[in-house]
């Protein structure tokens, strides 16, 4: 799906660990991500209702795809595309650091963390937030 | 009193027609459709001007696309009209013709489904809302996602998931209208290229050109019009639906294909058992897995096992994609999903020739879109 910017500016904040910037419904108690203010997905309350809330950028590994074919703009192949289900609730997609799929596998838990990205439309470099396996605590 | 399809006026699939699925050609659209549409006509042996409302499923055309087509079987004033519902648009076409029978709109309608690749506009990338990994997933990397999850969880191999595209290029070698017509190893399969996670370049549906029509009748046209009552195949179920939040579910995918097929076979008064042949939106391989499970073809984590015992081969239980489906015969989008009714009504006739699914009496026809949405339909032997 082309895209007119790769900014993901609005979408996480850095203070000082990555936190997603998702969103909860004060009516029904929903978190969602990414962030929206039209109405809760889940019972139509309005956006009035609508706060911001931030995400720990931490989870668990739940699927995963090195993709080898690709058409997008200052995007390189291959990439790996993770499905990470944060401790905060939501299921996200995000790109992973690790450029193909050697040494993950489901359950690894993982860490948000904010790399240089694909170039924007101008081709600007600009910064990504991606996740990464965390390492094993000793 | 609300009412579903099948407590309405009964509606018949009377008419099939289609122009061969292929890769972008110069073609004019207009070729394509009206190809579909005259050989519907022949096929039901009625004329233009019994038709009294055309709906094109369309995706990729743009505006307006129906009465630049329609217009030359002889301009008859009938109300015409686009349907676009990302891949289930051929799907909803065939419904929205439907419902104007059955509910005694008309007596006879057509769906048309016609699409020529080209670049698209995508209404979900207008919402100004972005996503995380919105650049990085397109279709198969979604699907791909999804099947490394299921090969996880339920211990299957890439190899099982790969065994559904031997199964559908075989049934489209058979298919003189399939963009692929020639049988795979599941070597060849496997071989690659690798396009996303375990899917090869052969476990992705071909997106080409193509049209597919099917003329819906009601009783009153089969007898005022002569049509043959015993190729008029009853349409018993048609459902629409649109994904919903579901609390605890990995895959909102199946779930949504689980309760719009629940809700067809209650319409239908069917179970999975009842089903001869099944035509369903195998873009991906994963998917045909995934949707045969959620339509309870078979259990939970099940459906590479249904592959591999021969249960879903023509001959088997219920076929699955019998035509090739996505896999084999293509995904030109706006055709899809009525060329799925045309294959089923073919199959319910007998007259599907070396294709032919045995004692074929019901079959169900799926489609899911972006969005998402979730089109099915239910077919039935004339009795």
């Amino acid at each position: 799906m082309p895209e007119a910017a790769a900014s993901q500016s609005n979408l996480y904040s850095v203070s000082p660990d990555p936190m997603l910037n998702g969103g909860y419904c004060r009516a029904c108690g929903y978190v969602f991500f990414p962030p929206q203010n039209y109405g809760c997905e889940f019972c139509g309350a309005p956006p009035e209702k609508l706060e911001p809330k931030s995400l720990k950028g931490e989870g668990v590994l739940s699927s995963f795809a090195t993709v080898n074919l690709h058409q997008g703009q200052g995007i390189e192949t291959p990439f790996t595309v993770g499905v990470i289900v944060l401790d905060d609730g939501p299921a996200i997609r995000a790109v992973l650091t690790h450029k193909t799929d050697q040494g993950l596998k489901i359950g690894d838990r993982m860490r948000a963390v904010v790399v240089g990205g694909a170039d924007d439309a101008r081709g600007a470099p600009t910064n990504e937030l991606r996740f990464a396996k965390q390492e094993t605590r000793r | 009193m609300k009412k579903t399809l099948r407590e309405m006026r009964p509606v018949y699939v009377v008419g099939i027609g289609l122009h061969r699925y292929q890769r972008m050609s110069e073609t004019p659209y207009v070729t394509l459709g009206l190809t579909a549409v005259r050989e519907a006509l022949r096929d039901a042996n009625i004329e233009w001007r019994a038709v009294e409302s055309a709906y094109t499923g369309t995706a990729l055309l743009g505006m307006a696309a129906s009465r630049p087509m329609l217009r030359y079987l002889g301009a008859t004033g009938i109300s015409m009209a686009q349907v676009e519902n990302a891949s289930a648009s051929g799907s909803t076409a065939v419904r929205q013709a439907c419902l104007d029978v059955a509910s005694g709109l008309t007596d006879v309608s057509i769906a048309v489904g016609v699409d020529k690749p080209g670049p698209v506009a995508m209404a979900p990338a207008k919402t100004n809302i972005r996503d995380l990994a919105g650049r990085y997933v397109v279709p198969f990397t979604h699907f791909a996602l999804l099947a490394n999850e299921y090969m996880n969880r339920y211990a299957a191999t890439a190899e099982q998931v790969a065994a559904v595209a031997v199964k559908n290029n075989r049934n489209g070698a058979n298919n003189p209208y399939a963009q692929r017509q020639k049988a795979v190893t599941l070597e060849e399969v496997l071989a690659g290229p690798q396009i996303s996670g375990a899917l090869t370049r052969l476990q992705c549906c071909p997106v080409g050109e193509g049209a597919a029509a099917a003329i819906v009748a009601s009783d009153d046209a089969i007898e005022k019009l002569g049509i043959n009552r015993a190729r008029a195949v009853r349409v018993i179920a048609s459902v629409s639906r649109s994904e919903r939040v579901y609390s605890g579910a990995k895959n909102f995918d199946a779930e949504l294909t689980r309760e719009t097929v629940a809700q067809a076979y209650e319409q239908a008064q069917i179970s999975p058992n009842d089903l001869d042949l099944v035509e369903l939106h195998d873009a991906f391989t994963i998917e045909e897995l995934l949707y045969a499970e959620a339509m309870g073809l078979c259990g939970e984590g099940e459906g590479a096992r249904m592959i591999a015992s021969g249960a879903a081969d023509i001959g088997g239980d219920c076929a699955i994609s019998a035509s090739g489906g996505l896999l084999a015969m293509g995904h030109p989008i706006g055709p899809t999903g009525a060329g799925q009714v045309v294959e089923i009504a073919r199959q319910l006739r007998g007259e599907a020739g070396v294709r032919q699914q045995p004692n074929a009496r019901i079959g169900l026809a799926h489609m899911v879109g972006v969005g998402a949405v979730c089109v099915v339909h239910i077919l039935q032997k004339a009795a």
